[in-house]
């Protein structure tokens, strides 16, 4: 790394090398039984030139040939792609404990061992068809830049995925837990998993309308997605955000607060920098509903006379191989503060409603505006105050900048949602459309 | 390669074992509004090594040659700790060990011509929805995906395969006040550089239609017949029924399985699907899946009778059905899995006219945005549409989501264009990525949709 650093150096004028290493051993229980072990072994090197305020961009997993990897990122200045910015000098971050060397010690044999224990648990306890994935991950990477940055960080995880399935359907209750070491799956996960499965085993068929909806962890990626859309500073310098002028205006109801904290390593996967080097704080998006700021990465800082505010990720909608792709403005540890309602007590202030369980299409519809229009995935229906069964065929629809300005109450629990990364709760929403067959 | 790879297999001690080796090579240009962000090319590669031992069947992933000695060890010991925790054997189903040798045909080896080449072209694309005031930006990707694939197998099988994909996925975003609507655009395929050509066309359709969209009404909810134009008739083919088609799905769901079984009518009298990788010059086009199987087109519904079904080795042996070449990776980080190929509703007897004559009142509603299923229920948006009263086309109307339950779905298609159109582009995850997804279909009448509205 450090000699293709000094390969670059000599031919622009800044540059930057980042690496990545990471081991995946995946395990899946299907139908309650032991259905695949995987492993996967993967690393890779990209880097970044700048000469005369052009980038070059490269990448390759096998560093055989550091002539090539340099010569493709100086091919691509070619393209003249505009990187007015510096990158960064980065010292000093705070240590975070983000990885645990316990997960060196977990075997394959272990994780079999736990995800029979939870299907059997939940096998006694329900007819549903049981899933169970767990896996363990560790990641390092390593950023160095020409302004002397040199930093690196290990992280460990494990995570559990359990699963009880409708029969007949492939729809069902799911929760995940996640945690830098191994660790049992909380009696309680298991316990809301049974208690939400077998209140909701009967099929109803209600009416639609405009009633009362409980946006749960699960589904709360819909809602999470076009926030992400509207606050993103690519959005801003695009100018495709409904909310660029309201900095500072109430956009949504004053019980929403939405931050964004990866330094907070109480969870898994705390970030001290982002994958440009940039130095990470917490950011405030929302405040008691009002607009606080958005989030940028170097490059689109740079377009709209800012700072970074460290959220330059290697990232994409749909995933990728992150070694190729550039970093963009990515919001990666977002939080919505909770509320002090339990979730049985969000069901009982429903006369008529819908607990929006898991949500089938966030992705599809017309995002940059907020509009939302998703299946339910499942759909739990409540009336005065009780789980009477599940809605099948139905959707719920609506736009953020209206639903969340509609909000009742807030559940007290954070739940790992969107790759874990993100800690929500449970929302419940007034006068939401949901349609259905009647 | 060869050489080497039999080098990694000999150390394997097991009852079958196959490593797939590919070089990838990517070429991109993007657009984002006026700004280019990003251009260049890059070559990636990587190991997929699998074993079947005792019964359990294990894969490893590798990139680095170093590695592949704690790989062999690592699938043997998986496949040991999976054998020895599972009632059933896994099983695979006999297949010919194939020795070949395959590069496609293309009109235009995208190799050939220069970045510099691409990039102008895709510029001229992306300044056809610039130029227009209320266009709000425009996010223009090309890619040119190749993989460069060697397999062998303990059985003898020795298959070279390149898949050479070249894809133009574009978004246009119009605005007007504080409304946006986007639109898409697509174009590419399987057989080389000219499916990128001369899409100027394209370009300017799909940038009217954002336009328009900004006057269109949002579609009321509710419950609704439809006609769906082919794109949207070949997303909830590959949605809604072809992701039940994949045996490795419905594998483990034995209530689903039960209603999936081969003879169980399902759907309305005309009601023929099919998967056919082989039809040439079709985006979805291959010759070997990554077990190194010859893929078979494969009827899978046939007068609303399920026929057929989709199978990697494994679930093949699993359903006691034929293999069919189904079992396809994302590329050197994947195992493979059972995917589509290509897979439509085949062509029947009704004009356009007709359809809309036979739907009397309803929807018409085209080019899908986004779909996702679970189980029996689907969820998939469209890009724009247009109320049909008595028979003929009125307004415009957006912001279209519809859902529904497959099984019902498949008995509410009651009438079957006789047109036909398959997608330039591909874009179906199920964990890995398949950009060579292909769908299509005529124009279908289905009964009683749920549309959300907003």
């Amino acid at each position: 790394m450090e000699k293709l650093l000094e390969m670059a150096r000599k031919v622009c004028d800044k540059a930057e090398v980042y690496s990545i290493e990471h081991t995946y051993n995946p395990i899946t229980f299907e139908d309650a039984k032991l259905h695949d072990i995987e492993s996967k072994f993967q690393s890779g090197i990209s880097m970044r030139i700048i000469k005369n305020g052009k980038l070059g961009f490269a990448y390759t997993k096998n560093l055989l040939n550091r002539e090539e990897i340099l010569q493709n990122a100086i091919d691509s200045i070619k393209g003249e792609v505009k990187a007015n910015y510096n990158f960064p000098i980065t010292k000093e971050l705070p240590q975070l404990d983000t990885y645990d060397p316990l997960i060196e010690k977990l075997t394959s044999s272990k994780m079999v061992e736990e995800c029979m224990r939870i299907c059997d648990i939940l096998k006694s306890k329900t007819d549903g068809e049981i899933s169970i994935s767990s896996y363990k991950y560790i990641e390092n990477i390593r950023i160095i830049n020409s302004e002397g940055t040199d930093i690196s960080k290990k992280s460990s995880l494990y995570g559990i995925y359990g699963s009880v399935i409708y029969p007949g359907s492939a729809s069902g209750i799911w929760r995940v837990f996640i945690s830098k070491k191994f660790e049992k799956f909380p009696e309680n996960i298991t316990d809301n998993i049974i208690e939400l499965y077998t209140l909701s085993s009967n099929v109803v068929e209600p009416e639609g309308g405009k009633m009362k909806v409980i946006f749960m962890p699960n589904s709360m990626v819909t809602l999470n997605w076009r926030i992400l859309s509207g606050t993103s500073s690519k959005s801003i310098y695009e100018k495709t955000s409904p909310v660029a002028n309201k900095l500072g205006e109430k956009i949504f109801d004053e019980k929403i607060t939405i931050l964004d904290d990866s330094l907070d390593d109480r969870y898994p996967l705390a970030r001290a920098f982002d994958d440009e080097g940039v130095k990470c704080k917490p950011l405030t998006i929302v405040e008691d509903g009002v607009l606080k700021n958005f989030y940028y990465d170097l490059n689109y800082a740079n377009k709209l006379n800012t700072e970074s505010t460290g959220h330059g990720y290697k990232t994409a909608q749909w995933g990728g191989d992150m070694i190729s792709l550039k970093p963009i403005p990515a919001l990666t540890h977002m939080r919505i503060k909770p509320g002090k309602k339990s979730l049985s007590d969000l069901v009982k202030l429903i006369d008529r409603g819908l607990i929006l369980e898991g949500a089938l299409g966030p992705h599809s519809g017309n995002i940059p505006n907020g509009d939302y229009s998703v299946g339910v995935n499942p759909g739990l229906y409540v009336e005065n105050g009780e789980i009477i069964g599940r809605v099948k065929d139905a959707m719920v629809a609506g736009n953020i900048y209206e639903t969340l300005k509609n909000v009742i109450n807030i559940s007290d629990m954070l739940y790992p949602s969107y790759a874990g990364e993100y800690r929500v709760p449970a929302i419940l929403f007034d006068n939401i459309s949901v349609a259905t067959k009647k | 390669m060869f050489e080497k790879m039999r080098k990694i297999l000999s150390k394997v001690d097991a009852d079958y074992s196959d490593i797939r080796y590919e070089i990838k090579k990517e070429s991109v240009v993007y657009f984002r509004g006026k700004e280019l962000t990003k251009i260049g090319s890059n070559s990636t590669d990587g190991y997929v090594l699998r074993v079947l031992k005792n019964g359990g069947l294990s894969s490893v992933v590798f990139t680095k040659e170093s590695d592949s000695e704690s790989a062999v060890n690592t699938a043997m010991e998986n496949a040991q700790l999976i054998a020895k925790n599972i009632e059933k054997p896994i099983e695979f189903a006999q297949t010919k060990a194939v020795k070949d040798v395959f590069t496609p045909e293309l009109k235009e080896d995208p190799r050939k011509i220069s970045i510099t080449e691409k990039l102008e072209l895709i510029k001229k694309y992306n300044d056809i929805p610039l130029s227009y005031k209320k266009i709000a930006t425009s996010n223009i990707d090309y890619e040119e995906v190749i993989r460069e694939k060697y397999f062998i197998s303990t059985e003898g099988a020795e298959i070279r395969e390149d898949l050479i994909t070249t894809r133009l996925l574009g978004e246009i975003i119009s605005k007007d006040g504080n409304l946006f609507q986007n639109v898409r655009v697509r174009a590419g395929g399987s057989n080389g550089f000219s499916t990128i050509r001369d899409q100027e066309g394209n370009f300017e359709e799909r940038t009217s239609i954002a336009l328009n969209l900004l006057k269109a009404k949002p579609v009321e909810a509710g419950l609704y017949n439809c006609i769906l134009n082919p794109d949207m008739a070949g997303v909830f083919t590959h949605e809604a029924f072809g992701h039940f088609s994949e045996a490795d799905i419905i594998e483990t769901l034995p209530a689903m399985r039960e209603k999936m079984k081969i003879g169980n009518k399902l759907g309305n009298d005309v009601l023929n699907i099919i998967d056919n990788a082989l039809l040439p010059d079709q985006l979805g086009f291959y010759k070997y899946d990554d077990e190194g199987v010859k893929v078979h087109p494969t009827q899978l519904m046939k007068n609303g009778i399920l026929t057929g079904r989709l199978h990697s080795r494994r679930t093949a042996a699993e359903f006691n059905e034929p293999i069919s070449g189904h079992c396809v990776a994302e590329d050197y980080r994947y195992s493979p899995i059972v995917r589509m190929g290509n897979i439509f509703i085949e062509p029947g007897e009704n004009s356009f006219e007709e359809l809309l004559a036979k739907l009397g009142d309803g929807l018409y509603i085209l080019d899908a945005k986004g779909g996702q299923t679970a189980g029996e229920n689907f969820t998939f948006g469209a890009q724009y549409g247009y109320v049909i009263k008595n028979g003929k086309l009125g307004e415009m109307i957006r912001d279209i989501n519809i859902s529904g339950n497959l099984y019902k779905t498949l008995k509410d298609i009651v009438a079957i264009g006789n047109d036909f159109v398959l997608s330039k582009a591909g874009a179906c995850g199920k964990g890995q990525l398949n950009i060579r997804s292909c769908h299509g279909g005529p124009h279908i009448i289905i009964n009683n949709l749920i549309v959300g509205g907003v």
